[in-house]
């Protein structure tokens, strides 16, 4: 049996799959919960559905980009151990990256054909212990710091309403300026500063799926087709994406 | 809205369930490689797995606190403790509690934002852990799909697709606080283009000069009246 078959074994996938089904009734608990507390708070149940149905298409291509990493981790840390690291707690962006640093002090590359039983054991290891500070801060402080927010004056209570909801939006506009920047940054100076010779294909996308999202706005609120709020979002990344795949 | 007790007894609840569920899902993650290990015969390399660590982890740990801070004021109580324990954040679960924030139109810090933020995390966890279960059962036929040539571009292209829609969105709504940002950034990445492997980094001070700039225009506002 090669390693990657060991790495297959059905045991892995049920020790994976356990903990994944564990944290998938996690959230229908948290879900559940949410939604009678809403009830009982006196929220119109069509705007939760419209908030299910919203979250539910918006999640499904992003989904299958992460499948993608699962695709691609697997070939050489086997299927089971990547799909319970990108279903729950990872990162695309992460997991290579860890994976790689560990399997260099194993003084090994990440690949199939160098791939050994106790790597793989010493990657695990590695991959979970570096992204435990998010649900480590989160058990610790979360009480405290949510608590301490609303302190704040997030809730808004003034006429005008508060500053706190302004300041999220400012914090997810800073969050997209920062990407974009780097997409700019990447075309203009990727080769060379001001050389103009760097990859423009998300940069493009971008453009492309912006301006979708515009048309589709634009039905919503001057042709009354609200219905296309739930999927505007998914409908104009997707329209990106096939334009990468056209462009590309 | 009625605004009673059993909104605190909710938010209670919530902080005892995610305290619980985040402990659980740390022994078991961290203890998976030692079980996997037990069932492959082998051990992990500890003293490797303590270099790797030191060789990565505290840059993580770093990236770990700032998404805390950041995101838990955006996401609430029971949205923070499930994104934190279900991941990809930037990618997924922030753009899409804030799309369902936005047409839910609720503000934040209300019991509505708490409720909306949790419903709308746990619904993008539960699509994605169907949707690799999925691929993970289909994965042989599906695999020639997936990783031709063809559709690599497009998937590599995920996160501007989001975010290129997310930017409509919310740049035409709040358009005055957008402009010295997305300008700021652009320049800063073109004239130190190495800054663009660590962009997430860049997410602080990008972040700090929107709401800079938007505390100014909500200050002008008030004393306009």
């Amino acid at each position: 049996m090669t390693v990657l078959e060991q790495l297959n074994r059905p045991e892995l996938y049920l020790i994976c799959g356990g903990i994944i089904l564990f944290i998938a009734a996690v959230c229908v608990v948290m879900m559940v919960r949410a939604w009678k507390a809403g009830i009982r708070l006196g929220m119109d149940p069509a705007r939760m559905k419209r908030t299910i149905v919203a979250s539910a298409t918006f999640s499904v291509l992003p989904s299958v980009g992460i499948l993608l990493g699962v695709l691609a981790l697997s070939g050489s840390l086997g299927t089971p151990w990547p799909w319970l690291r990108l279903s729950v707690i990872g990162a695309l962006h992460y997991e290579t990256q860890v994976a790689e640093a560990a399997a260099e002090q194993m003084k090994i590359h990440l690949g199939a054909d160098q791939m050994t039983l106790e790597a793989f054991a010493t990657i695990a290891l590695v991959m979970s212990a570096c992204i435990m500070s998010g649900p480590v801060l989160a058990a610790v402080f979360t009480p405290r710091y949510t608590k301490k927010l609303q302190g704040q004056g997030n809730a808004p209570s003034k006429a005008k309403g508060g500053f706190g909801d302004q300041a999220m939006v400012a914090m997810f506009i800073g969050m997209v300026s920062a990407y974009i920047g780097s997409y700019i940054g990447g075309f203009v100076s990727g080769e060379g500063r001001f050389a103009f010779r760097g990859s423009w294909l998300p940069l493009a996308v971008v453009l492309v799926s912006a301006a979708v999202m515009a048309v589709l706005t634009w039905l919503s609120e001057k042709k009354k087709m609200q219905w296309l709020d739930n999927f505007s979002i998914a409908v104009s990344m997707l329209c990106g994406m096939a334009a990468a795949a056209l462009l590309g | 809205m009625k605004q009673d007790s059993s909104y605190e007894q909710y938010l209670k609840g919530t902080h005892r369930l995610g305290r619980l569920v985040s402990a659980a899902v740390l022994v078991m993650l961290l203890g998976a490689p030692f079980l996997i290990g037990a069932v492959l015969g082998v051990s992990p390399d500890l003293g490797a797995a303590a270099r790797g660590f030191l060789s990565v982890g505290l840059v993580w740990i770093v990236s770990g606190v700032v998404e805390y801070l950041v995101y838990t004021p955006m996401l609430g109580a029971g949205g923070s403790y499930l994104a934190f324990i279900t991941g990809n954040l930037i990618n997924m679960k922030i753009p899409c509690a804030m799309n369902a924030r936005e047409l839910a139109d609720a503000k934040a810090g209300t019991p509505e934002n708490e409720i909306i933020s949790t419903l709308s995390i746990a619904v993008s966890s539960l699509v994605t852990v169907v949707v690799l279960a999925l691929g993970v059962l289909l994965m042989i036929p599906l695999q020639p799909v997936l990783q031709s040539p063809a559709l690599r571009p497009a998937f590599d292209c995920v996160v501007p697709a989001l975010f290129g829609a997310m930017a409509c969105r919310y740049y035409r709504r709040n358009f005055r606080i957008s402009v010295i940002p997305l300008a700021v950034m652009s320049a800063l990445f073109v004239l130190v283009p190495s800054l663009t492997s660590s962009t997430s980094m860049m997410i602080i001070p990008s972040g700090a000069l929107a709401i800079g700039l938007a505390y100014w225009f909500w200050k002008r506002g008030q004393k306009e009246g």
